[in-house]
């Protein structure tokens, strides 16, 4: 019965959406109304299943004193802190939350990850950017035609040098590209289909029948 | 030969601090190099021109606080033009993180052009459900935002009295830094309720959005900051704002550091070769 309930859902509901998207009646589009609103309530309960498995991760690896444990306290502090002034004291513009652990928290907390970015990227193609084939060193001239004619001072060097790399993401990059969106939209397309079919069923995990 | 081999152990703190320094400078004292305008920008400003007065622009703000320095300057750029246009500008969310900055800019930017929160700005929050979400707005949007950001129902909000779905609004932009994002609005907004949707993406994730250029799907790009640069000198050349202009400064900062890794990684692939001959 655990299998064979959400196999059957899964089933009919793939079906009926299917089938329901080339349906304009009012009772197809009132369903199909009905279905959205569904989806939205059952994705606000990926939150529980979050934040147990986050708060589960975390305490194991303080339990059992992993490396970097120290930051897991961190983070279940920054959990239970987080909780405790957006529900107590509201989530409103103005609210704790948002001036103090958004504005003045967050957010700078936020971009200096990213910013740091800069500094490990430039010390890792420095080390590992290496012209070692004729494949390597392809990417290697269509980086610096595409990083340079991407900022101005490319146009400073070479007039032609922006069209060019303009080239390069319009042509050769976007064959390249669309070949990929076509893979992933027929895997997508596969995997769905063995999904409503029953045939993969990785996602009902795992237990007994 | 020593020399190579030093090249190719050259200390990363070395590395560090002369990024640090020449991003640094410029910020200080710009190099004035200049922004020109590329016809992906040029593509969204021209959509957004000519949308008629009085109707809605449509803004989507997936991004964090972690690029908001690539993408706030296009949000900030798209609704100073909108405004200067009289364009009324509906904003929302699908990243929660974000929710403050899409605050950010409806608290500055309407002033500047003394217009009025719910009579031509009105910002609707964040809800999950990330596709759900957009393919109900498809249907009705106060199906899923009964109430503004900031509590207010839709219903109260004169704006909202022209707007019930998304194909009262002929024009989208959905400025985006990963998934969700333009795709999300690509494939439920775009091709389900014929939204026309353009995009502003962060630099990285530009190259993923040209197969949507060429077939139509997407109505011109902003990619990364020098997208939004491009939309800055747009605005500004066309008199729709004054205002200081973040993206542009900027660039001149982002051009010495691509000039830095440029220059890295010739001298790392110069000294590997000059040892690897050696070697051999």
């Amino acid at each position: 019965m655990k299998r064979t309930i959400p196999l059957a859902i899964v089933l009919i509901m793939g079906i009926t959406m299917m089938v329901q998207f080339f349906v304009p009646h009012p009772v197809s589009v009132g369903f199909y109304d009905l279905t959205t609103k569904w989806i939205r309530i059952v994705g606000a309960f990926a939150l529980v299943l979050g934040t147990g498995s986050f708060i589960m991760f975390h305490s194991d690896k303080v339990r059992r004193r992993r490396q970097g444990w120290y930051y897991s306290i961190v983070s279940l502090i920054a959990l239970v802190v987080t909780a405790v002034i957006g529900l107590g004291w509201g989530i409103r513009p103005g609210s704790i939350l948002q001036n103090v652990i958004y504005a003045s928290v967050l957010v700078p907390l936020n971009a200096t990850m990213f910013a740091i970015l800069a500094f490990y990227m430039a010390s890792a193609a420095y080390r590992a950017f290496r012209a070692r084939t004729r494949e390597a060193a392809l990417l290697l001239v269509a980086a610096f035609v595409v990083m340079l004619g991407m900022v101005p001072v490319g146009a400073a060097i070479w007039g032609k040098l922006p069209e060019l790399a303009e080239w390069v993401l319009s042509v050769p990059n976007m064959a390249a590209k669309r070949a990929i969106i076509f893979g992933v939209a027929l895997g997508g397309i596969a995997t769905s289909l063995k999904v409503i079919l029953g045939i993969e069923r990785g996602w009902l995990g795992g237990g007994k029948q | 030969m020593k020399f190579f081999e030093y090249l190719l152990k050259i200390d990363r703190r070395i590395i560090y601090i002369v990024m640090g320094v020449l991003v640094i400078i410029p910020l200080v004292k710009p190099l004035g190099l200049g922004v020109s305008s590329g016809p992906r920008a040029k593509t969204l400003f021209d959509a957004v021109d000519s949308i008629p007065a009085g109707k809605t622009l449509l803004l989507s703000v997936d991004f964090d606080p972690s690029s908001m320095p690539e993408l706030y300057p296009m949000l900030a750029a798209l609704m100073r033009h909108a405004f200067a246009k009289d364009v009324k500008v509906l904003l929302c969310g699908l990243w929660v993180t974000g929710a403050g900055l899409a605050d950010k800019a409806v608290t500055e930017i309407p002033p500047e052009y003394g217009k009025k929160y719910g009579d031509d700005v009105v910002y609707l929050g964040w809800k999950a459900g990330i596709d759900a979400v957009i393919l109900g707005m498809g249907e009705n949007i106060r199906n899923v935002f009964p109430t503004d950001y900031y509590g207010h129902p839709l219903e109260s909000l004169a704006m909202m009295q022209s707007v019930q779905r998304l194909r009262d609004i002929p024009m989208a932009v959905a400025i985006s830094a990963g998934t969700p994002g333009y795709t999300d609005w690509l494939n439920f907004a775009q091709s389900r309720y014929g939204l026309k949707l353009g995009a502003g993406v962060t630099a990285v994730s530009a190259a993923d959005a040209y197969p949507y250029l060429q077939t139509g799907q997407l109505t011109g790009l902003l990619a990364g900051m020098k997208g939004g640069a491009e939309y800055e000198v747009l605005i500004q050349k066309n008199e729709y704002s004054k205002a200081y202009m973040p993206a542009v400064a900027a660039m001149d900062s982002q051009s010495l550091a691509h000039v830095v890794i440029l220059l890295l990684v010739i001298i790392g692939n110069v000294a590997y070769f000059a040892t690897r001959k050696r070697g051999a």
